[in-house]
């Protein structure tokens, strides 16, 4: 592996990077708010509301995020829905994604006791100021490892969007590897997946620590 | 109420089911009728569907420029017309799917016309001869096709090669171990594998077959065999059967460029060959 060739094909695989943080990023910031609204839908009283959100849970569960991804760009045309390339890729990672989150979220509001419900309504508190000001945030404390597992998740699923012709970090590497006929872009590749993934943990751990007040 | 609740939900998937399908007639429909040449004009471009990793019909090179035998021939020929030529990188699997859709207007990277292909696009004149190989290494032995048997061979997914393989079953696929042929997504994994000795043979392009031996450091230990019964592989450029015009257009630039030399100059310096093949319509 001479450092020549890592400096000659560095730049097209950070163009794939760039790409694969694109997708990381709009997908966080679209689907950690939708899974939260989720999966307080998902512990309402409504029922219909319940099964419906039970049944969108179950389809983006259930079907490979690959499938998914095919459905939304190939797919949807079909009935007259066309998305360009990055927005197919976005919606379908946002929908499945946020599916993750809700379950996430919905362990966590569970998992807050029943007495803090009946404690805020005894202070006349409004449903709206019970979530927003006793009960998120200490769900946000306790799904934070979970959440952070599914971010990770996030970084390494982004490589699917292959299958709808965009150019991320993996294709840059598998792009090279055909023509140069080498496993090195591949190696290089990994490494690049390491370090984000290793900025990821960094960012957790510090996020983790902020919120582990009471303790 | 339940029974009720049943019936709705049945009713609400038949109807779902009626728009899908409805819906697919109306996109194949419009593929095979509808020409776009005009609204192609108004664009000023054209935009062809290709696997950047297609090497060497059409690929990056490291600075991530495409480059390509396919990729000067789409841009010589839309010169004669004054169209810019957009590349966009699909996933191969898709290609069909894409064209139908209208995200790309032609696919154009060594794409070779079968008749299966034939039933769902229109092809142009064929530009290039391209033909089956079995390749293998010396240490294995193989002398001909014939000699591929009891031992194991491997194919691209989707391929040429592995459509031949279930075509004309004698000649490969009834021969070798397990009647089975390992399936590679990409050409460089067969490769390794056959330095490796788990597959001792590669049923694939000639083009491609030429243009990886030649970067290997061991080139004299590969063998490349062909089988006159088999037929040629002749790339052509797809297209969406209602696109008439655009076929046309293209079809009058390829004669022309076999006329003024220009195809000859291509195959020149892709392939070192010296021919100026381009087949009838």
């Amino acid at each position: 592996m001479t450092l020549k060739y890592v400096a000659e094909i560095m730049p097209s695989l950070l163009q794939g990077a760039e790409l694969t943080l694109q997708i990381f990023f709009w997908t966080l910031v679209g689907s950690l708010p939708l899974g939260l609204l989720v999966s307080l839908g998902l512990t309402s009283k409504f029922k219909p509301l319940k099964w419906l959100l039970n049944f969108y849970v179950w389809l983006m569960r259930g079907t490979p995020l690959l499938l998914q991804l095919i459905f939304v760009f190939y797919g949807l045309p079909i009935i007259g829905i066309v998305f360009d390339r990055f927005g197919a890729a976005i919606f379908a990672f946002i929908l499945n994604y946020a599916a993750y989150f809700a379950e996430i979220f919905r362990g966590g509001f569970q998992s807050i006791d029943e007495g803090q419900y009946e404690a805020a309504k005894v202070l006349r508190l409004s449903y709206g100021q019970t979530i927003r000001k006793i009960v998120i945030p200490q769900v946000v404390k306790i799904v934070i490892p979970s959440i952070g597992n599914e971010v990770i998740n996030l970084v390494k699923d982004s490589s699917l969007v292959y299958v709808i012709g965009l150019g991320d970090l993996l294709r840059a590497g598998n792009v090279a590897t055909s023509r140069d006929v080498t496993l090195v872009p591949l190696i290089l590749v990994a490494v690049i997946y390491l370090l984000l993934i290793g900025i990821c943990t960094f960012v957790l751990h510090k996020v983790e620590k902020r919120y582990s007040y009471f303790k | 109420m339940r029974f009720l609740k049943k019936k709705l939900a049945l009713v609400l998937l038949f109807l779902l089911a009626l728009i899908t399908l409805s819906g697919c007639t109306n996109l194949t429909e419009k593929a095979n009728t509808q020409d776009t040449w005009k609204t192609i004009k108004r664009r000023g471009s054209v935009v062809v569907g290709l696997d950047d990793s297609f090497v060497p019909m059409g690929f990056r090179q490291k600075n991530g420029q495409l480059i390509g035998y396919d990729i000067d021939l789409a841009k010589a020929v839309f010169k004669q017309y004054g169209l810019k030529v957009d590349f966009q990188t699909i996933d191969w699997s898709m290609k069909e799917t894409e064209l139908k859709n209208g995200t790309i207007d032609l696919i154009w990277n060594g794409y070779s016309i079968t008749s299966a292909r034939k039933k769902k696009v229109a092809f142009s004149r064929p530009y290039l001869k391209n033909e089956q190989v079995l390749v293998t290494k010396k240490q294995y032995g193989i002398k001909s096709f014939a000699g591929i048997a009891g031992k194991t061979l491997g194919v691209q997914t989707g391929s040429t090669a592995e459509t031949f393989l279930d075509e004309y079953p004698k000649l490969l696929k009834d021969k070798i171990k397990g009647k089975q042929a390992v399936l590679y997504d990409t050409f460089p994994n067969a490769f390794i594998d056959l330095n490796a000795g788990r597959i001792q043979g590669i049923f694939m392009d000639e083009v491609y077959a030429r243009y990886y031996i030649n970067h290997e450091k061991d080139k004299s230990d590969y063998q490349v065999y062909f089988d006159k019964t088999l037929p040629s592989d002749l790339f052509a450029v797809g297209l969406r059967k209602g696109d008439k015009t655009l076929r046309r257009k293209i079809n009058q630039a390829l004669g022309r460029m076999q006329q003024d030399g220009q195809l000859a100059k291509l195959n020149k310096k892709w392939f070192g060959t010296a021919s100026n093949y381009l087949g009838k319509d």
